[in-house]
Formats: C-alpha cells, sequence, structure tokens
C-alpha cells in the first residue's frame, strides 16, 4: 500500500483536529504572552530592603524637602515632607535616565583648549545663582581677572505674608513663582490681581483676572504708574493704595517705580539674606556683574553652567558679548537642548538627585535658609565617559579648591551659632548652637534645612531699579501679525511620564509647542497637530500646533523650549506658517 | 465508499492527541529537584509544627516565605535521625552555612502584588485554599519550570494543587464581592 498525497493531507489535518484538543496549542499561546512580559529589555522593580531618604529638590529654587522611598538604594518614589511636591518634583527620580540626557563629552579636551585661551576675556554665566558653587565661580574668576555674570535676577526677596493686596502683571504667582508651601500659606491673606492676556492657572486662582489685550501689558503699568503720579485715574491704582499694603509683580519697567510709590520697598520687597559665607570667600570674590553691563565683543572665553537653571537667557542677548574672533564657548548641561546647540564644548553633569549641590534661596525666602540637595542615587554616567564637576572644572582654572566648599559654608553657618536645623526623619528643631560642626554637617547631607529666624534677617530696601531684563521695545508689523505670550521657565529635564501627563491633561503647554486662537489657525493654515515654523525678527524656529479657544485672537502662546526663547523675547511679534 | 480516509485521519488525530498530552509536557517543562528532600508530613506529625512556625509573618506584617537557614538549624544544628535526607542536608548546608535555594511553586510575576497578612488574617483563607495539600505532602514536588514563561507548571493548577493564575484570584475575590479594582493586586 502506498501513501498517496492526499493521506498526507489527511492526517496533518487529523493531528491539526487533535492538536486542538490537548494542552499543546493553548499552553504555547499563553507561554508566548508571558514570555513577551519577561522579554530582556523590560524593567524589574526592585527588590529590598524598603526605608526612607531624605533630600531637597534641586529643580528649582523652592528646594522642596523630599522624602524618598528607597527599595534597598534605589529611590521608587518621592514625595514631600509636610507638604506637595509639584510634578516635576515627583518624578525627579526619573531624570537620570532621561533618555535626552548629555551622556558624553570631551572633558579633557575642553579643559585644555580653555587653559589655552584663559585668562583672554574669561567669564562664566551662572544659571542659578546663590549657591555655594556660585561663590566658587566668584572666587576663581577674581583669580582670573574674568568676569561673573549672572541673569538679571531678582536682587529682592518678597514677604508675601506682609502683602494684603498683590497686583501681578502675568507674573505665574501661584505656578511657579516662589516656593508653593509660602505662596499657599500666605495666599488667604492677601487679595491677588491678575492682569494679562490669557486665563493662566495663576489668573484661574485669583480673586481677580483682568484680562488685558495681548501686548499692551507695559500701556496696563504705565497707566497705572500713571495714576499713581496723580496724572490719571485707575481703579486698580485706588485699590492698590487702599490698603496701605501692597506690590506689583511683572516684566514691566515701570514696576520698580509703582512698587516705590507705593511704599513696598522696605515692607514687602526686602533684601535677600544669604547663609553665612566664610570672611575669606568674600575677600577673593569677583562682583556679580549683569550681562547687560558687559561691553560688547569682550568675551573671548564664555562657561556657562546651566545645572538646574532657575531660568534662560536668549542667545541673541549672549552672542553679541562674545568677540568676533572665534570665541571659546564651554556649556556645563544635562541636556543638549540648550546652550549646548552654540557651544565649542558641551559636557555632561550631575542631575538631581544624583547631584550634591546646595539651593540658592527662592525669591519668596526672606530669611537666610542653607540646605543641600543630597544625592539619592550613585551618578548614572560612569567613567569612561564619565560627568564634568563645573565647579572642580572652574576651580581648577584658578587655583581656588572646590571639592570641600560645602563642607567649608556649613562650617562658617555652624560658627555664626545662630538659627536651628530642622530634620525631617524626626521633626525635630535643634538650636546649631547645641550641635558640633560635625553634628551640623552629618544633619545637612540627611537632608536637614538650617533657618535663621526672623528677628535676625536684615531687612534693607532694595535699590528701586528694574532688576529685570530690560523689556523689549514692542514692535508694530504688519507681516508678524500674532504677538507672543511665553510660558513660565520648566527645568531642563522633565521625566517624560509627566511631559505625557502635561500635554494629555492640558495642564502645561509642552516646549516645543504653541498654542494658536481657532480663527489664527485657520488664517495661517495651520491644522491642530501641525508641524509649523515660528517666525519672528530674530530668526525662525520648527514647532507643532495646539488649537485652543483660551488662547485671546492675535496671540499665541509658546512653550519654554530654549529654541523658541531663541527667537522670540518677551512681547515679540510672531509669525506661524505652515513647515 | 472506501475507510482508508477517515482512518488516515484518525490516525492523524490519535497522533496528535499523543504528542499533545504525553510528549508536549516533557518538551516544554523543564524538571528541576529541590535542593532539599523536605517532608511537610514528618514535620506536621513528628514536631507538630503547624505551616506559621516556618512560614512567618515577621513583625511588620509582611510574609517571611520560605524559611532561611537560620531557623532549620534551630532543630537540625546536627543530624536527626539517619535518613539520607537528612544526611545530604546537613552536609550539603548546615555544615557549610549555606542557604539552600529553594524554587518556589508559587513565584508570581512582578507587576503582581500580593499581601499573604491580608489573606490569612483578615480574610481567614487557610494555606491549603491556595496551595492545596503541599503542608501534607511527604516528598517535595518536582519544580517544573516552563521554558517559555519561566514560570512553574503548579501556578496553572497541576496534580491536585489549586491554580494559582489571575482568572483564580478574580473568581475568588467575585465570589467573596471583593472585586474592587485592577490596583488591588496590580499597585
Amino acid at each position: 500500500m502506498t501513501n498517496s498525497r492526499r493521506d498526507i493531507f489527511k492526517f496533518a489535518g487529523g493531528a491539526v483536529a487533535g492538536a486542538l484538543f490537548t494542552p499543546a496549542p493553548w499552553r504555547l499561546i499563553t507561554d508566548t504572552a508571558l514570555w513577551s512580559e519577561n522579554w530582556p529589555g523590560i524593567p524589574r522593580p526592585a527588590r529590598g530592603e524598603i526605608r526612607a531618604k531624605f533630600t531637597n529638590c534641586a529643580l528649582c529654587p523652592a528646594g522642596c524637602a523630599v522624602r524618598a522611598r528607597c527599595v534597598g538604594e534605589q529611590p521608587v518614589s518621592l514625595a514631600g515632607v509636610h507638604g506637595g511636591l509639584c510634578p516635576f518634583g515627583l518624578t525627579g527620580h526619573h531624570l537620570p535616565y532621561h533618555p535626552a540626557r548629555l551622556k558624553q563629552g570631551p572633558i579633557e579636551e575642553a579643559k585644555a583648549a580653555v587653559r589655552k585661551r584663559a585668562p583672554d576675556g574669561i567669564a562664566i554665566l551662572d544659571l542659578n545663582p546663590g549657591r555655594t558653587v556660585s561663590w566658587t565661580y566668584r572666587r576663581a574668576m577674581a583669580s582670573l581677572q574674568g568676569l561673573y555674570l549672572a541673569p538679571e535676577s531678582q536682587p529682592v526677596a518678597y514677604d508675601l505674608s506682609a502683602a494684603k493686596t498683590v497686583l501681578s502683571i502675568g507674573a505665574p504667582l501661584l505656578d511657579g513663582w516662589g516656593t508653593p508651601a509660602n505662596v499657599n500659606a500666605a495666599r488667604q491673606n492677601f487679595r491677588l490681581i491678575q492682569a494679562e492676556a490669557v486665563e493662566s492657572r495663576t489668573a484661574v486662582l485669583a480673586d481677580e483676572w483682568i484680562p488685558l489685550a495681548p501686548g499692551t501689558e507695559r500701556a496696563f503699568a504705565q497707566e497705572i504708574l500713571g495714576a499713581l503720579q496723580g496724572e490719571r485715574t485707575s481703579v486698580v491704582a485706588r485699590e492698590l493704595t487702599a490698603d496701605g499694603s501692597s506690590f506689583v509683580l511683572g516684566d514691566a519697567p515701570e514696576i520698580p517705580e509703582i512698587n516705590r510709590l507705593l511704599g513696598a520697598y522696605g515692607k514687602i520687597i526686602v533684601a535677600p539674606s544669604e547663609a553665612p559665607v566664610p570672611e575669606p570667600w568674600k575677600k577673593s570674590a569677583a562682583a556679580i556683574t549683569r550681562l547687560a553691563d558687559v561691553p560688547d565683543h569682550s568675551i573671548g572665553v564664555l562657561l556657562i553652567d546651566e545645572s538646574n537653571a532657575a531660568s534662560y537667557i536668549p542667545w541673541h542677548f549672549i552672542e553679541p558679548k562674545l568677540t568676533g574672533d572665534n570665541p571659546l564657548v564651554v556649556t556645563f548641561a544635562a541636556t543638549r537642548g540648550g546652550y549646548a546647540r552654540h557651544a565649542q564644548y558641551a559636557l555632561p553633569i550631575a542631575v538631581y538627585p544624583e547631584l550634591t549641590d546646595d539651593i540658592a534661596p527662592a525669591v519668596d525666602s526672606i530669611h537666610p535658609t542653607f540646605r543641600i540637595s543630597v544625592p539619592l542615587v550613585a551618578p548614572v554616567v560612569t567613567p569612561p565617559a564619565g560627568l564634568a564637576n563645573p565647579a572642580d572644572f572652574v576651580g581648577a582654572l584658578a587655583g581656588v579648591p572646590a571639592s570641600n566648599a560645602l563642607r567649608e559654608r556649613a562650617d562658617a553657618i555652624h560658627q555664626s551659632a545662630e538659627g536651628a536645623i530642622v530634620t525631617y526623619a524626626d521633626g525635630k528643631e535643634t538650636p546649631v548652637k547645641d550641635l558640633t560642626a560635625d553634628a551640623f554637617w552629618k544633619s545637612l547631607n540627611q537632608g536637614a534645612r538650617w533657618d535663621r529666624p526672623p528677628g535676625l534677617s536684615s531687612l534693607v530696601p532694595a535699590a528701586s531699579r528694574s532688576t529685570l531684563r530690560p523689556a523689549e521695545p514692542i514692535e508694530s508689523s504688519a507681516d508678524l501679525p500674532l504677538i507672543a505670550i511665553r510660558e513660565p521657565h520648566n527645568p531642563a529635564l522633565v521625566s517624560p511620564l509627566m511631559t505625557k501627563l502635561y500635554q494629555e491633561s492640558g495642564l502645561r503647554l509642552a516646549p516645543n509647542r504653541v498654542a494658536l486662537n481657532p480663527d489664527d489657525a485657520r488664517a495661517a493654515h495651520v491644522p491642530n497637530g501641525a508641524r509649523a515654523v515660528l517666525q519672528t525678527r530674530i530668526g525662525r524656529c520648527s514647532v507643532e500646533v495646539t488649537v485652543d479657544p483660551a488662547v485671546p485672537p492675535g496671540a499665541v502662546q509658546v512653550g519654554g523650549s530654549p529654541g523658541i526663547q531663541d527667537v522670540c523675547g518677551p512681547a515679540a511679534r510672531v509669525k506661524v506658517v505652515p513647515a | 465508499m472506501t475507510l482508508r480516509g477517515p482512518i488516515v485521519f484518525a490516525a492523524g488525530v490519535l497522533a496528535a492527541l499523543g504528542a499533545g498530552w504525553a510528549g508536549f509536557p516533557r518538551v516544554i517543562y523543564q524538571t528541576h529537584r529541590q535542593p532539599v528532600d523536605f517532608s511537610h508530613q514528618i514535620h506536621a506529625d513528628k514536631a507538630g509544627s503547624k505551616c506559621d512556625d516556618c512560614h512567618a509573618f515577621r513583625a511588620d506584617g509582611t510574609f517571611a516565605g520560605v524559611p532561611t537557614l537560620d531557623k532549620c538549624s534551630g532543630c537540625h544544628a546536627a543530624a536527626m535521625g539517619s535518613t539520607v535526607a537528612e544526611k545530604n542536608f546537613i552536609e550539603r548546608f548546615v555544615t557549610p552555612q549555606r542557604e539552600p535555594e529553594w524554587l518556589v511553586y508559587a513565584r508570581q510575576p512582578e507587576n503582581v502584588y500580593f499581601s499573604h497578612i491580608t489573606h490569612v488574617k483578615r480574610a481567614n483563607l487557610k494555606c491549603e485554599r491556595c496551595h492545596g495539600n503541599q503542608g501534607t505532602s511527604n516528598t517535595l514536588p518536582p519544580f517544573q519550570q516552563d521554558r517559555i514563561s519561566g514560570y512553574s507548571r503548579d501556578i496553572w493548577g497541576h496534580a491536585g494543587r489549586p491554580a494559582m493564575t489571575m482568572d483564580a484570584c478574580v473568581a475568588c475575590h467575585r465570589q467573596s464581592h471583593l472585586e474592587h479594582s485592577c490596583l488591588d493586586c496590580h499597585k
């Protein structure tokens, strides 16, 4: 008997039918599904002893106290201590693993290049001034006869608890302006009037929102100033003067004068107090120079510290200050998105929560305070690539020892014998004079916070001049029909998880996005979600478009990416065209 | 009409059934022996041990799982009896102070959160409800590991033991009206 081809098919058909009545196919389906849950690359939850570590969030000057739930040495979740954390802070432990993180750079080559050029017009731009490392930079620049540059940040501090009425002209008072705990604690004691073109998160939570036409913020400030000088009448100005304890926040150059007329200086707006600094540092530190005061074409070597930058200075403000003859720019950055686009050398740095750094005082911190962001994880980027330590790099150029600066600062604070330290693990407050220097240092390295009590702070009235970057002249142009409204500054690195939530919930515009009113979007022929080009007098930038009826006609809300900020100043006129 | 066609088809069916039921389990499961030939029955009968004498809760309520060598050494510092299993245990583990690498039949995926104390103390479930007759067995069954998924064959219910799959958990929670949300188990 011979088997035909038909027999083979019949046998195979029978085998297939029979197999369905065995566990084999069903087991294989299940196993394949389970295998796909466990294939290489799938992250596995850490196993080990669960304990808590304490640190201070370094993502912004608010420096919120953080309790990290750790499995072994690995933080798996962050929470605030006696208060909440912002969404950026809640996901801070993701940042060392961020895919966009800068992980390698020619550190030795950059060092040699700077040594070769220094001190030929050397300067350092510190985008997070007020830290201990800032003193190292100042000492190094004094030694090299260079310049220590800081953004035109507020050289004043605001005592919100002393205010009864606050007029905010576009400032994000309730959305990342100061320390959330301070702002929320003082909030019920003052009336907040928010004047701006869009109904921002601060506007929603304000007692009154005054919708302004886009680009008229400065005119509004001039109107208030005129009313205070008796030249005209204004309901808002009358309200500000009625209770005798008011101040105005915003970017307009008229605001310092308004605050002077309101009598806010010395009462609400005070000189910021700094934690004690070793005396030798003060004697050998370069002065703080505003970028605007630097002569054009005078900087040959520019070092930029972008670590946890509190702000971003658009490149078109910096570029004119560099020498025309092949200037050297070295940036210490966590990503390639900032000044790395303009620098010859972009050197990777440690990011929160793997870095050890103290936190600059917040704008609403009227008393001296000192806290250290204690590392929660070991640096993820390890040799041979390695991370650059900006303080060591700059200190080595000038022979200024930097590695022990935090301890020296802590010792200076301890020697002052003032204030008390709060340890979050047990919630205890211990006067500094009751601690040894070593115990004080140990507490700081366990995430504790030092504060000097209110009675000892120096409330010196600040100079009543504009401390912000001068507002750019308001352009008027028919070919650039829209006025840009900027979103608040975001940290350079944001967890991809938070980015997704923010975008999907509409809480914050993604850094590379712009939002347009439907009528303006139609006129520009850009649909929702489309790629487009944002065009200004300074340049062009690729963006993605969100169509949002909440944006007033004639305005475009722009995200906070450095690329957008480089081409788009405050009140800049812009055009959105299809890509 | 010839019967040749149906016979060939039936032969195919029978061949597949044989391969599927007898051959497939031998291929898909890799059999490992436990490091110690342990008898739950002897410990229960002769030593009068209860489950939670060895599989205890810690002070903070977490489940200690399989006891460590310290616990065993409390009684087995020296050989108790003259069985081969006892001799092996003392020589291979107690004397060199080496932890036995037990293979856990009930190991669950990483994305599953399971609290023993909630089920034992609050729901008053008996150990047998999930672990079957393990506590009265004289020998530990071989650990049959699925070559593809890596899990024990016992997870799906095998040789008289109840399944410990998600379906089994859901069925029990549903029966007890405790089916709240995915986050009960997937934190």
